[in-house]
Formats: structure tokens, C-alpha cells, sequence
């Protein structure tokens, strides 16, 4: 299991083991990494870019550093244009405008939003990683055993994040629109403040990295893929905005638009599974029979040719109807006018496939409840309803989460197949994006990478969810 | 049918002709069984396996539907009874595998039914959990969930939970059977004191010490039909059949 809790609470910290080199080196790193903000940081910085385009009309971009956005404006540009040069004019910076401090100061003055997020990026989060392993050696020394176990997950973290952070801090000095020249010319100096906050970090890190194997808490575990994938993106973004800014820019309403599909219906497949498997498991022959109807004819017909029957052939099927039933207007008039939406016929085809396979789900997992339990519970008198609600249905949720959950990932991946029937999800966002520029790689690569930390992400939460509602039985 | 104790009123259990087979006829589990258990008896059913003596007492509560005949409690017919549920708020029964609420504490266990059914508030039910839980012995073990009980304290708390619904009849379906035997006394003596206190109880078990101290009256199945019915003392001593003393000879060694 990989958050185990009880083993994680069971061990504390014995009293030699929390004065061992671990402690040390977990100190002596927070302690560098919070001196090195006194060092000079960056000893050069740009003073001004200028970007030209050829282009009707030619353009002109001039930056001052740090200023976000950028990026975005040089990738719109460089959509249609070509860069023609890059002309960066450097400045020393001396005294205490170089330091740590300075360069945190400098960012958390500046005006717009993404130097606020640049500050809490680059400057901050080092600094809190740095208190934070500090706290934990502290607490750890005065309070007695247990109480610096707790902050060990989250100084982990920080401390692993602050090495990242200092990476952007470099980073931001080495922005596109100067990255050209700055690579030809080696115009920054990291500055030796920077590398000594870079190992003070990751000395830190391997302190508590040990620590965490002697509370044998399994911290890393595969949430930290799905956070290498959106740093992966992130990273794609952030060093190479062209093309891949404009990519996500590009996809980033499909991504929404697939959320919103996936979970909507996924609201009414638990609805549809729910009776659907409770039809299953039906005494009475009518429900049975139409329950294991649909379920057996909706799992033997692929899901795209179903979407391409709600999407093509009902409207056709409503108007027919409507016409056949000309001699009652009312009637014909509601089929007429019934129009499906490509979103509504989207959640339509998801629901009525997924429903059948969650409805065998629901009646799998019913079944394996002993039905010593339906009895009992009817013995005291309970109806058939208040039995399954309250003690049936409880002790299955268990059995059935782990599958349905698995059908929740499943759905991310299958409703890339909507995208067929006109909905603007992230697959289709992306053939666009490619149909108009040709960048096949990079487009999908991107939205691959997008599908992985929805599908990623959402495992670890039905994981997660799973552990919550684990028991003996 | 020959009675051990008199009784001037309608017997509390009335089964009438009772029929039930299994396999489309193939299995006879009760053929043409009529009993009539009169208030506060304590009736003990013993038979070999496949006697039809679970049967008989799952279809005293309808939890079996018999193919044909009548189950007549406290002179409604459950054949007839559009409120099959109210009739089961008065008939506790406690099985063999105790079949616990896994997902509920122990007083959660008792309280569920309390609240669901007889509709009494949270603190009510509570209340009558907790006396209960007293009664057989484990008012300790309140927070804890099933699993963590050894099979003795989950049957007391069974017991409990069946109880909590103040029934007049309690049926025992092989109660002790799934227990290690140290642990069936306890369960006993909980059914002991019950009795004694006056419950109407049918109780199918092996438990022939719980048979010769607590029954009014032994009733001896074989092959889905009532073989011999009569006392304890007159059973053990003097069985009258050839089936009864066969299996009398095998089990009491």
C-alpha cells in the first residue's frame, strides 16, 4: 500500500535517531540555503531585449527583464512571422540589488501577477523549504518524539520543490526572447549565491529524504508522476514557448471541455450503473429482462459507433417520428423541434455505454455482500429498500469503488472519442491546431501529456479514496 | 399431537401444514410440518443435517417462503400479511455466522434497526443499546467493529441487536455452532437468562446441556417431518422412535 498511515504512525523518531547526521545534514542545508540569499545571486542582468519580426508590418518587441508575458506575445508573433534578431543590452548589478533579498524585493515589487507568481516561484519557496527543514530539526530537538515526523512529508516536498525553483530563478534570467543571445554570449552569471542556495537545497533534500525512510513513510509515491508530467509541461511551456505556449493555449478550453463532459456523465453513468445493477440483481422478471438487455447489447456495440448513432442517426429518428405522428400536432411538433447538441449527444453516448459496463460493476459488487446480511436486516424488520440503503449498499460502495473508479480514468481517455461529433474536447482542439500548422510532434505530445495528468491524477485520487473506505471483513 | 405444558391461550406460533421443497421438488426440506408454540415456551428443535429444522425456522420469520401452508404469529398469517416487515420487528432472530453489520460499530449494529424501523431518536436508541449491551456482558465493547470481536461476543452482541427491537418471539438458528467451544457458553448463558426471563424462543442448535436445562419442550425432526415432540426429560430418558434413538445414541456419545 502505498500511503500507509499505521506503519507511518507507529514508528517514532527514538532519541538517538533524532540527533543522528540526518538531523545535521538537514540543518546544515537549510541553514546554507538561507545564507546563500545574502550572496549575490545574479551578477549581470539584462537591462533591455529588443525582438524584431519580419513580418507586414515588421514588428518590434522590447522587454525589460522580468516581465512576464513574454512569452506570449513573441509565440503569437512567431506564429506568422520569423524572427530576425535578438538584441539584448546587459547591465552589472552590484551591492545589495544582487543579492537573494534584492532579487526576492525586486520581484515582490513588481507590478503585474506573474512577477508575483515568479516571486512566490523562484524566490519564496526556497526560503520556505529552508524554515521548514529548519522547524523540523528544532521541533525535533525540543518537542518530545512524533512531533517532527508530521513535518517531514511536507519539508520533503518543499525542499524538492525549492531546487526547481532555483532552477527557474535561472531560468527567468535566460527568457526566450533573450535565450538566443544569452547562449551564444554565456551574458549570465548564475552567480555564486545561486549555486550555494542550489546545494544548500540539496543537501536539505537528502537529509530528509533519509529521515523519511527511517519514519518508513512512503512519500513519494505515484502522485510524483503526475506532477513530473505537468512539470514536463510546464517545462515545455516555459523553454520552449513557441510552439508549445501557443499549443496550450490552443488546447487549454479543451481541457476544460473534456473535464466538463467527463463529469457530467460520469454523474449519470453511477445513476444509470446504480439502477442498472439493482435491475440485475431484480426478482421480478420485467426489470431483470430489461436491465440484462441493455446491458448485453450495449457491451457488444463499440462506443464511437453509438456516438455516431445518437449523433447521426437519432435526430434523423425524431424526425421521422415527428412526421409520422402528423395527426397529432402536439406530438409531431415536440419531435420536430427535438434537437440534440453535440454536447448533450456527447454525455448521451458516454452515459448509455459506461452505464452498462458500471451497471455489472454495481451488480458484481451487491452480489459479493453476503446475503446473510440482506437477511439479517430484513429479519429486524427493515424493507427491501431500507436494507439495501443502509446495509447493503454501504458494504459494496467498498467492493465497488476500486472498478468504477477505474472507469472514471477509462472515461477520460474514451470521451477523447466525442471529438468526432463536433465537441471541441481536447483531441479536437488538438487535429485543429495541427491542421492549421502542420506541427504534428509537438501537438500531440502536448495533449498526450494533458490526458496523463487528468488520468494520473484522477488514480491517485480513486486510490486515495479507496484507503479512506478500506475494511475488514 | 401429544402437548407437554398446558396452555389456555392461542398459541403465539401457529404453523399449519407447512411444505417446502428445493430443485423443483427434487429436495423435500419440510413436508407437512404443524407445530403450535404457545407464549413464553422455549421450544428446542434438534435432527441430523438436512432435518429441515433451519428451514422450518427461516420460514417462521418468511425469510423462506413456503411452497405451501400457513405461519400464523400472534394470529396474523404471513402468507396474508401485507406487513410482513411489522411482523418481523417482533421475531428476533440470531444465525449461525452471526452476520454482524461489518461496516457499523457494535452500537451502531444495535441502534440501526431501532431508528430505521421504530423510527426512535438517536439518544433513545442509544440508550437501549447500551442496557442491552450490558445484559449480555460486553457494554466495553460498545466502540469496537465486529471484526474485533471474538465469535462468542459477536453472537452476544447478535443477541443485542435482535433484541433491541423488543420482540416477542427470538428464533436461534444453530447459535453456537460457528463458535470455539469456550466461547459457547457464554453465548448460552445469555440465552439462559433470556429464557428465563420468559421469551417465547424456538431454537434450532446440537446444544443438548441448553436443551435439557432451559427447553419446555424438544422437538425432533428427521427428513422435513416432526418425529417425536415432547419434554426434555421424557426425550432423553425415554425416546420413543427408532430415528430418535439412533441419533440420540450417535450425539450423546
Amino acid at each position: 500500500m502505498l500511503l500507509d498511515r499505521s506503519r507511518f504512525r507507529d514508528h517514532r523518531l527514538s532519541h538517538s535517531e533524532r540527533r543522528n547526521w540526518r538531523f545535521m545534514l538537514t540543518l546544515i542545508g537549510a541553514l546554507v540555503l538561507f545564507l546563500a540569499y545574502f550572496l549575490p545571486f545574479f551578477q549581470t542582468r539584462i537591462a533591455s531585449a529588443h525582438t524584431t519580426f519580419i513580418e507586414d508590418p515588421a514588428v518590434t518587441l522590447e522587454f525589460p527583464v522580468l516581465i512576464h508575458g513574454q512569452h506570449a506575445t513573441h509565440a503569437k508573433t512567431l506564429g506568422n512571422g520569423q524572427l530576425e534578431s535578438v538584441e539584448v543590452s546587459l547591465e552589472k548589478v552590484n551591492g545589495v540589488a544582487s543579492t537573494g533579498w534584492g532579487w526576492l524585493f525586486r520581484s515582490l515589487g513588481a507590478p503585474d501577477r506573474g512577477a508575483l507568481v515568479s516571486f512566490i516561484v523562484t524566490m519564496a519557496i526556497p526560503l520556505v523549504g529552508a524554515a521548514l527543514g529548519a522547524l523540523l530539526v528544532v521541533r525535533s530537538y525540543v518537542r518530545e518524539a512524533g512531533v517532527a515526523e508530521k513535518l517531514i512529508p511536507a519539508s520533503l516536498i518543499i525542499s524538492a520543490l525549492s531546487m526547481l525553483s532555483l532552477g527557474f530563478a535561472w531560468c527567468h534570467q535566460v527568457d526566450f526572447s533573450t535565450y538566443l543571445y544569452a547562449q551564444s554570449n554565456g551574458a549570465l552569471n548564475p552567480g555564486i549565491g545561486l549555486w550555494t542556495a542550489v546545494i544548500g537545497a540539496a543537501l536539505m533534500t537528502a537529509g530528509i529524504w533519509s529521515l523519511r525512510h527511517e519514519t518508513r513513510r512512503d512519500l513519494l509515491n505515484w502522485w510524483s508522476l503526475a506532477f513530473v508530467v505537468a512539470l514536463t509541461i510546464w517545462l515545455l511551456i516555459r523553454v520552449r514557448p513557441y510552439p508549445y505556449l501557443e499549443i496550450w493555449r490552443f488546447i487549454g478550453d479543451g481541457i476544460l471541455v473534456t473535464l466538463r463532459i467527463v463529469i457530467t456523465s460520469y454523474g449519470f453513468i453511477l445513476l444509470v450503473s446504480l439502477l442498472g445493477g439493482l435491475g440485475r440483481i431484480s426478482h421480478n422478471r420485467i426489470i431483470y429482462g430489461i436491465s440484462t438487455l441493455y446491458v448485453e447489447l450495449i457491451r457488444g456495440i463499440p462506443l464511437l459507433v453509438q456516438l455516431l448513432f445518437i449523433w447521426f442517426a437519432l435526430p434523423n429518428m425524431f424526425r421521422a417520428v415527428g412526421e409520422a405522428t402528423q395527426q397529432y400536432p402536439a406530438i409531431s411538433a415536440w419531435f420536430g423541434q427535438l434537437r440534440l447538441n453535440e454536447y448533450t449527444a456527447a454525455v448521451m453516448g458516454l452515459t448509455v455505454c459506461y452505464g452498462a459496463y458500471g451497471a455489472e460493476i454495481f451488480r458484481a459488487g451487491i452480489s459479493s455482500i453476503h446475503r446473510g446480511q440482506m437477511e439479517a436486516a430484513r429479519s429486524l424488520g427493515m424493507s427491501s429498500f431500507q436494507a439495501m440503503r443502509h446495509i447493503v449498499l454501504p458494504q459494496a460502495v467498498r467492493v465497488i469503488l476500486p472498478p468504477i473508479g477505474n472507469e472514471f480514468v477509462a472515461l477520460i481517455k474514451d470521451s477523447s472519442l466525442v471529438s468526432v461529433l463536433a465537441v471541441s474536447d481536447l483531441t479536437r482542439r488538438g487535429r485543429e491546431y495541427m491542421a492549421r500548422t502542420f506541427l504534428s510532434f509537438d501537438t500531440w505530445i502536448m495533449v498526450a501529456l494533458c490526458y496523463l495528468v487528468l488520468t494520473l491524477v484522477s488514480s491517485r485520487i480513486v486510490e486515495f479514496l479507496e484507503s479512506k473506505t478500506r475494511f475488514e471483513r | 399431537m401429544e402437548r407437554s405444558i398446558e396452555e389456555t391461550d392461542v398459541p403465539i406460533i401457529q404453523i399449519r401444514h407447512l411444505r417446502k421443497s428445493y430443485y423443483h421438488g427434487k429436495l423435500v426440506a419440510l413436508d407437512d410440518v404443524s407445530l403450535d408454540v404457545p407464549q413464553g415456551q422455549v421450544a428446542v428443535v434438534i435432527g441430523p443435517s438436512g432435518s429441515g429444522k433451519s428451514t422450518m425456522l427461516r420460514c417462521l420469520n418468511y425469510l423462506e417462503i413456503p411452497d405451501s401452508g400457513e405461519v400464523i404469529i400472534d394470529g396474523i398469517a404471513l402468507a396474508h400479511a401485507s406487513r410482513l416487515n411489522e411482523v418481523r420487528t417482533e421475531i428476533g432472530m440470531v444465525f449461525q455466522q452471526f452476520n454482524l453489520f461489518p461496516h457499523l460499530s457494535v452500537l451502531e449494529n444495535i441502534m440501526m434497526a431501532q431508528r430505521i424501523v421504530r423510527k426512535r431518536n438517536r439518544q433513545e436508541a442509544q440508550e437501549v443499546a447500551e442496557e442491552l449491551l450490558n445484559k449480555v456482558g460486553i457494554p466495553d465493547k460498545a466502540g469496537a467493529y465486529p471484526i474485533q470481536l471474538s465469535g462468542g461476543q459477536q453472537q452476544r452482541v447478535a443477541i443485542a441487536r435482535a433484541l433491541a427491537m423488543q420482540p416477542k418471539i427470538m428464533l436461534f438458528d444453530e447459535p453456537t455452532s460457528a463458535l470455539d467451544p469456550e466461547m459457547i457458553k457464554e453465548v448460552l448463558d445469555v440465552m439462559l437468562q433470556l429464557a428465563q426471563d420468559g421469551m417465547t424462543m424456538v431454537v434450532v442448535s446440537h446444544e443438548m446441556g441448553f436443551a435439557r436445562n432451559a427447553a419446555d419442550r424438544v422437538i425432533f425432526m428427521d427428513d422435513g417431518k416432526v418425529i417425536e415432540d415432547t419434554t426434555p426429560e421424557e426425550l432423553f430418558r425415554a425416546p420413543k422412535h427408532e430415528r430418535t434413538k439412533e441419533f440420540l445414541g450417535k450425539i450423546l456419545h
